[in-house]
């Protein structure tokens, strides 16, 4: 028999005009003389969407019930249990996504991406606990967030962090929030997710170095309390500023403040703050001059961060895959790179033209041109602001909770001698009426 | 003494001012978030046509056993002997060998049903998403054998690891009532 | 001692115990995790690889047993490691989850229980001072922090980007018809036409001295495929059953500066092909930026001048009887493609173009036309473009933009292999054994009544296509004859008997044909109504493929070398 036609009863020819490489029908589906039936694809369902509404519903039952240990109650293991409780829910029953963290970038995409659609769960993570703590201070932090909850759990010996340090650091933590919002709203990227150190842990799985990083930080969180919350958390950037407009404040004594000074190390997190002294008599002098420089400061940080931002748009946007693959694509075309990769073969079977590539590309830089400036002069915006407020003189007559930095963990209540008084008034109350 | 007053009276309603827009703020983004919602929520899926088969589903997922698995489609199948997406290239002989079989966790069921048909079938259990088959199905083949991210086993992170790795952009977030993007006969470019 | 003091100093002795316990098992989990990370990041690719290696040595050893049963055990083996890794990872994780809290607590309780009282420190601490060093420390820290951020600011601004030059996007993603009229850029050059834009070629060589020969290289894989060149690059096709390479060579050295594979479908049984025909007789085809080729497997590829190879395709085994030879054309960016197949009835014919860029389908025009071996000609007729294609019984043109037919003329038959050229103004057209035809391209529709201008019908090549210089148009029968006829009415004006067998096309450079017959030897003569020939030069090797022309130089595929001949400069 002719070799050609017993090959081309295996191989057939194209049908229809449009097939194209992928998905082309070369081999007609067989009719069956058997009867046989083609069976179906499965499609398992992903989670039901009610649980989506009943996470937004405990964590408003979570928030609302921490206020009340921490303020009414005033207890630390009450608070320690809810920690735990909220620790195992949030974290390991439901992996620990999506959180309030996460949720900063969902809601950044919705604001520059009119295409993208929010889930009602994200934006209840995003906005209940902000309201929260405009009423009650850091109360999410403090006895709900699972990624605080699991630092605090393995705080064992904790050690003081200087003053400075910590000023020093958190800068990092607004430099993170402002680099999320960046590569979110550019669709670029959700870099809080990828770089979650603790998620990892909850959902037994994940890049072998980000679990490297969850286990480092909570090696240092064995004696540094809450060493994400503190330095690195970008929401807890936006609360700890909200918490100073907050209506209700933590205090450590629930009467007076008699100076006794046992709850000076009370604070694994450095949140407390002595009444001021004098100074000495030429400081203020000084402190009126360094004050006016800083104000003359004020307005050069932050252009000097803009321009910085922008300078790096080339770098911050190759975060962006279409920049990554028109650059690939540029290098291979004009020869400075020999052989292709999965992204530049994959570009090229799309069709599109190098012209469009690059059109795209250029456009993504430009917006990081812009938002890379708004970045740097934030940056720059929020170190200015704080030279000036470092220089300003404080006076605080008690013993105070530094409200942007106490995350509300009730730590402090037994340090203090009133607290014992009250809890004491509570028994003999209580012993009384039966 | 009233001086002081007077200060402290400005500073709290300035703060009461801060405290008010804040809340406002935090009003405006439910609004938005409320205008532009999915009350549904939104899960990832891969689009088949737009995969190159390059194997990053089986190393990216955040799960050591990737949620992404191989399906087959079975009205787009040609049901062949010489299977390319079953079979290494040039195999020795048509049948079910360890030599002969492309899948390296031998996920691929291939059963005779009649003379020259053979149906091929996933096991999921045992497929890890290494989309060997996909290729030589897609370049040889109709392509009826192709990766599609399973519902049951994907944990929906708010960023996938793999669309991230993705070199054809194939990920996209879809609807979670409708979180599949399965091949068919009529389905065109 | 209290009796309180040692209870409480029982619990703390036992906490401590119980976290060390713990701290313990939990090393002992971390360390048991990481080595079956190992094992699977590690291990676990290294037996792949191995395997893999031992595959391909089972697939040249087919009758070794022991191989065999090696290749089985090891596949076996990796599938049952991966599901035992999987398991063994889920249930440490678990085993250490479960001790690092019973760390935890009993850490807790131990620093509890162990805790000293608070004690507020003696002394008086001034408080001012303290509160201004902390002030200026914390405003240096954050002086410093901002610092250390602008510096990295400035590293990513000095570590530059990719710049796009705009000079890109205004070329063409082709070279337009003019750019190709200098080059060689398919098979018998620009329009299939055989005449070489330059007249300084060399007129005589000899390749056995190695006079007038500038460079010979020797060819990898065999072919009859005719060399294809582009300025400084010569392009050429080999292939045998098992594999298919395109080959490009230093237009200036002659040096193979690199090979591209063209992969393709499996097959049951390796394909048979016509000796006469091998297995790459279609000549490459590039539209200035790419280089096509196509294989009678089906398979196309395109590769750009630098050797990536951009796609690959396989269209289908091809149902020709000799074996599928026609060249490929290019329009634009197109590559089109005469698929003629089968017996004319199954409907199996087509005209193919793909876009050159990514090998998508951008038209295709069934035909119901049997199988040919003539390949396709893109020409300009009265400033509009034309695909010219011949095949038993029809020449048909297409617009090559669209695929849509412009005119066709039922005046052939047989097996057609010449192709058709364009001088004159007129398709010239062959029927083997039987026939030339003359056509005027500009009808529409059915022409075959109206605008076939004249036939000579004392015979034609069945292999060779015609040359022309708009005159004279000189045809080579494949043994021992070339034909002489006159353009403006098809008269034939001479028949010239000539020792040998012939395969490659005769070419017209300048006023001088090039006739190269199969031992290699290439006969001279005038352009006109009476042969002369003016010089016959030796190869010293075997030819089937026809010549191709350049600035200076001649490029000769023999079967084993390619050579170019010229002066040097």
């Amino acid at each position: 028999m002719n070799p050609f036609v017993h090959i081309a009863a295996f191989l057939t020819v194209l049908l229809a005009a449009g097939a194209e490489t992928q998905g082309e029908i070369r081999f007609p589906p067989p009719e069956f003389e058997t009867g046989y039936q083609f069976p179906e694809t499965t499609t398992p369902a992903p989670q039901a969407v009610w649980r989506e509404y009943l996470d937004a519903g405990v964590l408003v039952f979570a928030l609302l019930l921490a206020s009340h240990l921490v303020f009414v109650r005033r207890s630390r293991r009450a608070a320690f249990v809810l920690m735990i409780a909220a620790l195992l829910y949030f974290g390991f029953v439901r992996d620990g996504c999506i959180c309030p963290i996460g949720a900063i970038q969902n809601v950044t995409l919705t604001v520059f991406d009119s295409s993208y659609a929010i889930p009602i769960a994200a934006a209840v993570f995003f906005v209940v606990p902000l309201v929260f703590t405009l009423f009650c201070g850091r109360v999410f932090c403090g006895a709900v967030c699972p990624l605080g909850a699991i630092q605090d759990a393995v705080l064992i010996h904790p050690v003081t962090v200087p003053r400075w340090l910590e000023s020093g650091l958190r800068l990092l933590a607004y430099a993170y929030l402002g680099a999320a919002v960046l590569f979110a709203a550019t669709g670029s990227a959700f870099i809080i997710c990828r770089y979650d150190p603790f998620v990892g842990f909850f959902r037994m799985g994940g890049n072998w170095n980000i679990l490297l990083v969850g286990v480092c930080l909570l090696l240092i969180g064995l004696f540094i309390g809450r060493p994400y919350c503190r330095f690195l958390c970008p929401y807890g950037v936006i609360l700890r500023n909200l918490s100073r407009l907050s209506k209700r404040r933590v205090t450590i004594t629930p009467s007076e403040c008699i100076q006794c000074r046992l709850c000076e190390n009370a604070c694994p997190f450095g949140a407390i703050r002595e009444p001021t002294g004098d100074w000495p008599e030429g400081e203020y002098k000084i402190a009126k001059r360094r004050l006016a420089l800083f104000l003359v400061l004020l307005p050069i940080l932050p252009a000097g961060g803009a321009w910085g931002g922008y300078a790096s748009r080339g770098q911050l946007a190759r975060v962006n895959p279409r920049v990554r693959t028109a650059e690939r694509v540029y290098l291979e075309e004009t020869g400075q790179v020999e052989g292709t990769t999965d992204v530049s073969d994959a570009f090229r079977a799309t069709g599109q033209t190098t012209q469009v590539l690059y059109a795209d590309a250029t456009e993504i830089r430009d917006r990081f041109g812009v938002g890379g400036a708004l970045l740097g002069g934030f940056v720059g915006l929020i170190a200015g602001g704080k030279l000036v407020v470092l220089s300003v003189r404080r006076r605080r007559t008690e013993y105070e909770a530094d409200p942007a930095s106490c995350l509300a963990c009730a730590r402090c209540y037994r340090a203090c001698p009133k607290e014992h008084e009250r809890i004491k008034k509570n028994k003999e109350a209580a012993a009384r009426h039966r | 003494m009233a001086d002081k007053q007077e200060n402290v009276t400005r500073r709290k309603f300035l703060r009461d001012g801060l405290w008010g827009g804040c809340l406002a703020g935090a009003g405006a983004v439910a609004g938005l978030s409320v205008a532009r919602n999915n009350r549904d929520n939104l899960v990832w899926q891969i689009d088949p046509y737009k995969c190159i088969a390059c194997g990053n589903c089986a190393t990216y997922c955040v799960l050591e056993d990737s949620a992404v698995k191989c399906v087959q489609a079975y009205a787009m199948c040609g049901y062949c002997d010489l299977c390319t997406g079953y079979l290494v290239p040039e195999p020795k002989a048509l049948d079910t060998a360890a030599e002969n079989a492309l899948c390296p966790t031998g996920a691929i069921k291939r059963t005779y049903i009649e003379d020259p048909y053979y149906e091929y079938t996933i096991d999921e259990a045992l497929c890890n998403g290494c989309a060997k088959c996909v290729k030589g199905c897609m370049v040889f083949g109709n392509g009826s054998l192709y990766l599609q991210v399973r519902h049951d086993r994907c944990k929906n992170c708010n960023e996938c690891a793999i669309a991230a790795a993705c070199p054809s952009q194939a990920f996209k977030r879809v609807p979670a009532d409708q979180p599949y993007l399965l091949k068919g006969m009529d389905r065109k470019e | 001692m209290t009796q309180e003091t040692k209870q409480l100093n029982i619990w703390y002795q036992s906490a401590r115990t119980t976290a060390v316990v713990g701290a313990v098992f939990a090393g002992l989990f971390t360390v048991l995790l990481v080595v079956n990370l190992f094992g699977s990041a590690v291990l676990g690719p290294s037996r792949e690889t191995r395997l893999a290696a031992m595959q391909h040595q089972a697939q040249k050893d087919p009758t070794n047993e022991t191989l065999l049963s090696e290749v089985r055990r090891l596949d076996l083996k990796i599938r049952q490691d991966r599901l035992w890794r999987l398991d063994f990872a889920e249930r440490t994780a678990f085993a250490l989850l479960g001790s690092v809290i019973v760390l935890l607590i009993a850490g807790k309780i131990a620093y509890d229980l162990g805790k000293e009282p608070p004690r507020p420190q003696h002394g008086t601490t001034d408080r001012g001072e303290m509160q201004v060093r902390e002030g200026r420390q914390a405003r240096w820290a954050v002086a410093g922090g901002l610092a250390v951020l602008a510096v990295g600011m400035t590293l990513l601004g000095m570590m530059g980007h990719v710049r796009f030059a705009q000079a890109q996007d205004a070329e063409p993603p082709f070279a337009s018809m003019q750019d190709k009229q200098g080059q060689w850029p398919r098979f018998r050059g620009p329009g299939g036409a055989g005449v070489s834009a330059y007249a300084n070629i060399a007129t005589s060589w000899n390749g056995k001295t190695g006079e007038g020969i500038l460079w010979k290289t020797a060819v990898p894989m065999p072919g009859r495929n005719s060399p294809v060149v582009w300025k400084d690059r010569v392009f050429l096709v080999g292939a045998d059953p098992n594999a298919r390479k395109v080959y490009c060579f230093d237009a200036r050295s002659g040096r193979l500066q690199w090979t591209g594979d063209v992969p393709t479908v499996p097959v049951e049984e390796p394909l048979e092909l016509m000796e006469d025909t091998g297995y790459a007789a279609c000549t490459a085809a590039t539209d200035g930026r790419r280089i096509y080729a196509i294989f009678p497997t089906g398979d196309v590829a395109a590769f750009d001048f630098n050797g990536r190879r951009l796609w690959h395709k396989n269209l289908g085994m091809p149902d020709s009887a000799y074996g599928y030879a026609a060249s490929l054309e290019t329009y634009e960016k197109l590559v089109i493609i005469q698929y003629d197949q089968g017996d004319g009835s199954e409907g199996k014919s087509k005209v193919i173009a793909l876009d050159g860029t990514n090998g998508r389908v951008a038209w295709e025009t069934k035909r119901d036309l049997p199988n040919s071996w003539s390949s396709p000609v893109v020409v300009e007729v009265e400033g509009k473009p034309q695909l010219i294609t011949v095949a038993d019984p029809n020449v048909v043109a297409y617009n090559p933009a669209d695929g849509k037919e412009i005119w066709r003329a039922e005046c052939l038959g047989g097996d057609v292999a010449p192709s058709p050229i364009y001088a004159g103004g007129l398709i010239l057209a062959i029927e083997p054994y039987a026939q030339l035809v003359g056509i005027k391209p500009t009808g529409q529709g059915d022409v075959s009544k109206t605008h076939v201008v004249w036939k000579m019908e004392e015979g034609g090549p069945d292999i060779c296509s015609p040359v022309s210089d708009g005159t004279y148009v000189y045809l080579l029968e494949s043994a021992d004859l070339l034909i002489c006829c006159r353009i403006e009415d098809g008269h034939k004006l001479y028949e010239q008997k000539i020792k040998g067998d012939f395969r490659a096309s005769p070419s017209i450079v300048g006023d001088k044909l090039y006739i190269l017959d199969m031992k290699g030897v290439m006969r001279i003569a005038q352009v006109g109504p009476e042969y002369k020939e003016l010089g016959k030069c030796e190869l010293g090797e075997e030819c089937f493929a026809s010549p191709a022309f350049a600035d200076g130089r001649m490029y000769i595929r023999g079967v084993e070398h390619l050579y170019c001949i010229g002066k040097a400069q």
